[in-house]
């Protein structure tokens, strides 16, 4: 009988296969992953409550090209003194009520937002676009 | 004289060319692991280029979401809306803690915001969050 032909020979698996999956595997990780993270600038809308303070908002209109207008007075949104002029709004603690040009972009007026969040203004309103 | 004896190389056997390629399938598995864990796999939209800004708020998926496209559709929890923002608003009966999340595409006009800062208003809702990208 030829039984010894039948015992179990040691045998290599190729891993070729496998390397072809894991490269796929790689490549769809790497081109449908993201890296940045989403966050968000959140808008308190005070709606009961804005009626006491509408007499001392701060009206700001974007307009394009970085103009800003703050209760009539024109600005600019890189300059110093409207900087200092966030930063007072902030200390006064002084509502904010935020529009824009219709045709100003989002990004700007997303700028202007972060812009006012970061000199620490906490009420601010945003409402619809003027022309 | 010299004698110049042609030694043929020795073909090296399937087996160790497989060991050579090891250590290349170790990195590509370390890339593979890197790849898995540290990015997220979202659907991206080339019609919705979200703002950037350095805001810290970390977004939170909400109940309400609407996302303005480049074209100027707007889609209410990822439903197209035909008819008025503020009717489709309605039909979800919001209430004054609903926070609305709007997906917005950075190169808009301000004025495409205007029927939701209306429809927000009339409905009473108190928070309105701008998804945004985190600056690099």
């Amino acid at each position: 009988m030829l039984l010894n032909n039948l015992a179990p020979r040691k045998k290599t698996i190729s891993i070729t296969p496998l390397i072809d999956v894991v490269f796929i595997l790689l490549l769809f990780f790497m081109l449908s992953s993201t890296f940045n993270q989403k966050k968000q600038l959140e808008i308190k809308h005070a709606t009961s409550g804005v009626s006491q303070s509408e007499g001392e908002a701060v009206q700001i209109v974007l307009q394009p090209e970085g103009v800003v207008e703050v209760d009539g007075a024109q600005y600019r949104v890189g300059e110093q003194s409207f900087a200092q002029l966030l930063n007072t709004i902030a200390e006064n603690d002084s509502h904010v009520r935020l529009s824009a040009r219709a045709s100003v972009s989002v990004q700007s007026v997303v700028e202007l937002i972060d812009m006012g969040y970061q000199a620490g203004i906490t009420q601010l309103n945003l409402s619809e676009s003027v022309e | 004289m010299m004698i110049f004896t042609h030694t043929q190389k020795p073909s090296r056997p399937k087996r160790q060319l497989d060991d050579s390629m090891v250590p290349a399938i170790n990195i590509v598995f370390l890339l593979l692991i890197f790849f898995m864990i540290a990015g997220h796999i979202e659907a991206r939209n080339a019609d919705l280029q979200i703002p950037a800004s350095s805001s810290e708020g970390e977004l939170v998926a909400r109940d309400i979401e609407i996302q303005i496209l480049v074209n100027g559709e707007y889609y209410l929890n990822g439903q197209k809306i035909e008819k008025s923002l503020l009717a489709s608003l309605q039909a979800l009966a919001p209430s004054a803690e609903s926070v609305v999340t709007c997906h917005i595409d950075r190169n808009l006009p301000f004025s495409a915001l205007d029927p939701v800062l209306s429809a927000i208003r009339q409905l009473n809702i108190k928070r309105l969050q701008i998804a945004t990208e985190q600056r690099l």
